[in-house]
């Protein structure tokens, strides 16, 4: 069975971005196009996400302008194209608190957000040290602090405290602290329900970039390569994409990298009238292909 | 393009702008530990430092001499001083979510105006962060 209908959304992407900033150690080694995703999980009577991207009004000029982001599109349009409207999404996994994951959470009015309770925590605490340490709170938007506490207010938001199973039926979410954030997480997709699946994926945020970092630069001799950005180590963001892997028997093209431009070529994908990119990983019973 | 005097008012004033910024962020994670049931939130040491750097922000920001070209952006960090001064005066009751939230909005809101009316503001360290990597090669991803 397959309970659950999986899609990798684009709603912007930088054209040409240094693959210096994805793969550890490639400096000037050229660039390629880095899509900006979320990720909507629909079924079993639910609607979920995986991160919910940047607040365009808020950021998109400065993007677009200083920094190449383009083709930013709201939520309302970029879920259309799978028939999903914003106040339908019920479950919203952060993988971490940088703005370009969480800061469109005004967007999704019915939604409860989920969190790891250190991700909050640490950045409150970098918050209080110095100026000088001011490079640790690098991607945090203050205004999605305060977004934040009105979600707490109207108790929609979750704080997780490392691993929950079952967050909704056959949905896992496994804390990656200290990797590329303090409270990093990564959420599995059981599409079984199996508690032993031979069905799995992994949508693991900002954990890997790429690819290369899940299996480097030659596929017949793999090798972990660490992303571009680690807050916290590099040995601990190694170590979790052996686990990643591993919880999908060891089938790479399994963990989704929602920057990762390839994943066109390995599932069905098509562009939408905005440009835009829909890629469909899996369909559950009775729903029919987005992408045909 | 902006004169040497205004460009002299943009130096004279990031300094300011990013510590009010940082006293609002400071603030406002302060609410979600109150929001999330922290009981050490009212009593958190962060308070102290908030108020200090405020202190130190509205200091400066009183010397500052803005340019008719800066009018517009030095208004509206006035306003946001004033306002985030306003959310700081209502933690000395404990904190009391809704009382302190009002003005904090209003004046991140200010200091998000104050970014937009003139270049060398930023809300996020984009650079250091997100999408840095397009602008600067060798920069990080987001």
């Amino acid at each position: 069975m397959t309970a659950y209908s999986l899609w990798v959304m684009e709603y912007a992407a930088v054209p040409n971005y240094p693959q210096s900033g994805l793969i550890y150690g490639m400096h000037n080694q050229g660039t390629r196009k880095l899509p900006y995703c979320y990720i909507v999980i629909k079924g079993q009577g639910q609607i979920a996400m995986v991160d919910v991207g940047y607040n365009h009004k808020a950021h998109g000029e400065v993007l677009a302008n200083t920094y190449g982001v383009r083709g930013w599109h709201p939520p309302r349009e970029v879920l259309e194209e799978i028939g999903v409207k914003p106040e339908d999404v019920s479950n919203i996994f952060i993988t971490h608190a940088h703005f370009d994951h969480m800061g469109n959470i005004e967007d999704f009015p019915n939604a409860t957000f989920y969190i790891e309770e250190r991700e909050l925590s640490k950045w409150v605490w970098t918050m209080s040290l110095e100026r000088r340490f001011r490079w640790l709170m690098l991607g945090i938007d203050p205004a999605d602090i305060l977004r934040v506490v009105d979600l707490a207010r109207q108790k929609r938001l979750v704080c997780v405290d490392g691993d929950r199973e079952n967050v909704l039926p056959g949905i896992d979410l496994h804390a990656a602290f200290d990797t590329h954030t303090w409270g990093s997480m990564y959420v599995t997709v059981r599409n079984d329900l199996a508690v032993n699946s031979e069905n799995s994926w992994v949508f693991c945020g900002d954990l890997a970039y790429t690819y290369e970092n899940l299996r480097g630069h030659q596929p017949n001799d793999p090798e972990y390569i660490p992303i571009g950005l680690a807050t916290g180590s590099q040995f601990n963001v190694i170590m979790t994409a052996e686990k990643m892997v591993n919880s999908v028997g060891g089938d790479v093209h399994r963990v989704i990298p929602p920057h990762e431009e390839r994943l066109k070529d390995l599932f069905p994908s098509r562009i939408t009238k905005n440009g835009l990119r829909v890629t469909e990983l899996a369909l559950a019973a009775g729903e029919k292909s987005r992408v045909g | 393009m902006v004169d040497n005097a205004t460009a002299a008012y943009i130096v004279e004033t990031q300094r300011c702008f990013e510590d009010l910024k940082q006293v609002a962020a400071q603030l406002a994670g302060l609410l979600v530990l109150a929001a999330a049931g922290s009981k050490e939130a009212a009593d958190h040491p962060m308070l102290g430092t908030a108020r200090e750097l405020f202190r130190e922000a509205n200091d400066a920001l009183r010397c500052a001499c803005p340019t008719d070209r800066a009018r517009k952006h030095y208004v509206q960090l006035v306003r946001a001083a004033s306002e985030i001064d306003k959310a700081l005066e209502e933690t000395s009751g404990g904190l009391k979510i809704e009382r302190i939230l009002v003005p904090l909005r209003a004046g991140y809101a200010a200091l998000e105006c104050a970014a937009d009316a003139l270049p060398g503001f930023e809300k996020v360290a984009y650079a250091r962060a997100c999408c840095g990597a397009a602008r600067f090669p060798g920069a990080h991803a987001p």
